[in-house]
């Protein structure tokens, strides 16, 4: 009785602690009202201890930064299906927040079985992809990557062009630019989405499949997010050409918060820290009116970064022990295609 | 000994008869093969694979009809997974014949191989589609090479790339080209069972 006790004064404590760290880099305006605030998770149902444990700093967060709803990046389940993988890998570590009714909004990944879209807690109203708006001049998007066809891609230019000047989120499983070194950027993917996406004047694109966080440098104007290491890490596996901002040696979620034509985003580590964060204004109306093409930014090599947590190119190798404190770093990514 | 006139006039009807005959059968084969114009000389297979597909299609909504899988939107797990296997039992009701070839029979078979050949073979996005089907594509011992056989939950379905799709015949909602391996499947997604399958698809 006095081990558990004392057990669950340590669990108190370090749970204080980290919502102590994680408020005081919270780095976004946090507003009580009139911003869009969300929250962001990539390929999280391992329901092993490591999901746990950052599943224990996002929600904790919630009552600092009380987000709306969550996304989701897809590879929601790795491994079986039944009811009790559900609660293993998503009821239990999202508890604190799902008893708070936010929602969870889930695009499929590459372990994702169909059929997820007829859970309830995924809020996919039994569709493949589809789309949602939370807010009044806020679209989202989900999509389903596993799986492109001409239906898919007919239905994304047709609610794309009635999306009218909202801001414009897409969010799926597959980076179609990624620095990956094991997956890397899907280009048949790219070469179907990319031309809607600067028709429309499609603003941020958020993915998953590979196992770490990447803010690309902006492509074409557009702004690329990958947060996949949710559950599952890929040390060793990031940063090249496309690289803004990289983070690989731990598990991370992102936050977000929309505020008129700007937004602030944060991406936070399992222990707490801030490993990115910036904001994204959003292009003007006339800019997205007469889409340009423009050529992607120069490539150049990302230099190394003394900040051990803040990782631009290759970091530290498989096994590395975790990531002392960093400050938060910001960003401020340009509102006009490169 | 000149010829009477009706024998020049009989071997003229005959060389006559003999050319119609003859462009009749010329135009019956441009039917056939229309080369050089835009017809796609596979519209004939294609339209078959579909029927087959279609058809399939109707006899899962015949089944669901007469006893309704409940496969709708839920909270537990445990009730979609049911609905998700009773919908499958019902189909395997509906079809206990159902054999490998049904669906891609040897002529579609051929032309399935041709038609992926282009996406994974030429131009450069060729290398990046073989990339990402083998990437993401199960290994061909995870899944069962059975028609009507459940597909097995822990192992990922293959993602396909957009070239890939769009380069083959479109299918309804729910059924979809799947891949483990070199090895076409034919999926039923809101059953979750395999269809119909083809080996070495994929050159």
């Amino acid at each position: 009785m006095r081990t558990l006790q004392l057990r669950l004064t340590v669990l108190a404590f370090a749970s204080t602690l980290a919502i102590g760290v994680a408020a005081q880099d919270l780095t976004l305006p946090n507003k009580p009202k009139d911003t869009l605030k969300f929250a962001v998770i990539g390929d999280s149902g391992t329901g092993d201890s490591n999901q746990y444990r950052l599943a224990k700093v996002f929600t904790d967060l919630y009552a600092r930064f009380p987000y709306e709803f969550v996304l989701m990046m897809g590879d929601n389940m790795y491994g079986g299906e039944s009811t009790r993988d559900f609660q293993k890998k998503f009821e239990i570590p999202y508890k604190p927040v799902l008893d708070k009714n936010i929602k969870f909004y889930a695009s499929l990944g590459n372990h994702d079985s169909p059929n997820q879209k007829m859970y309830k807690l995924f809020n996919m109203n039994g569709e493949n992809y589809y789309t949602f708006r939370p807010k009044a001049g806020i679209r989202f998007f989900a999509l389903d990557s596993n799986y492109m066809d001409r239906t898919q891609l007919q239905w994304l230019e047709k609610e794309l062009a009635a999306s009218g000047s909202d801001w414009k989120i897409m969010y799926f499983h597959h980076p179609i630019y990624s620095s990956g070194g094991t997956h890397g950027s899907d280009t048949a993917l790219r070469d179907q989405l990319e031309p809607l996406f600067l028709k429309y004047g499609v603003d941020v694109v958020l993915t998953g499949h590979e196992h770490f966080y990447e803010r690309l440098k902006p492509q074409k104007g557009i702004h690329y997010f990958i947060s996949g290491g949710a559950g599952k890490v890929r040390k060793g596996d990031v940063g090249g050409e496309f690289t803004e901002k990289a983070f690989d040696s731990g598990y991370h979620f992102m936050i977000f918060e929309v505020d008129g034509d700007k937004m602030h985003f944060q991406a936070i580590s399992d222990l707490a820290k801030t490993v990115d964060s910036g904001v994204i204004e959003r292009r003007r109306v006339d800019d997205k009116a007469a889409p340009s093409v423009p050529a992607a930014p120069p490539v150049k090599p990302v230099p190394p970064q003394d900040k051990p947590n803040t990782t631009t190119a290759k970091p530290a190798a498989p096994g590395s022990s975790a990531p002392a404190a960093a400050p938060p770093a910001t960003a401020k990514p340009t509102t006009k295609p490169q | 000994m000149t010829k009477p006139i009706y024998v020049y006039a009989v071997a003229m009807f005959l060389v006559a008869a003999c050319s119609s005959s003859a462009q009749q059968a010329n135009h019956a084969d441009l039917q056939q093969t229309p080369k050089g114009s835009n017809v796609n000389p596979d519209a004939g297979l294609v339209a078959d694979f579909k029927k087959r597909v279609d058809d399939y299609v109707k006899l899962r909504q015949k089944a669901e009809a007469a006893a309704p899988a409940d496969l709708q939107e839920k909270s537990k797990p445990a009730e979609i997974n049911a609905a998700e296997k009773n919908m499958a039992q019902k189909v395997r009701d509906a079809r206990p014949a159902a054999k490998p070839g049904d669906i891609f029979t040897p002529a579609t078979q051929a032309m399935f191989r041709r038609l992926l050949k282009p996406p994974l073979t030429k131009g450069p996005g060729a290398a990046d589609n073989k990339a990402i089907m083998k990437d993401d594509s199960p290994a061909p011992r995870e899944v069962p090479f059975k028609v009507n056989a459940e597909y097995p939950k822990e192992v990922p379905l293959s993602t396909v790339p957009p070239d890939v799709l769009l380069s083959l015949p479109t299918l309804p909602e729910d059924v979809q080209y799947r891949f483990a391996g070199k090895h076409l499947l034919l999926f039923d997604a809101k059953a979750n069972i395999i269809v119909d399958y083809m080996l070495n698809a994929i050159p």
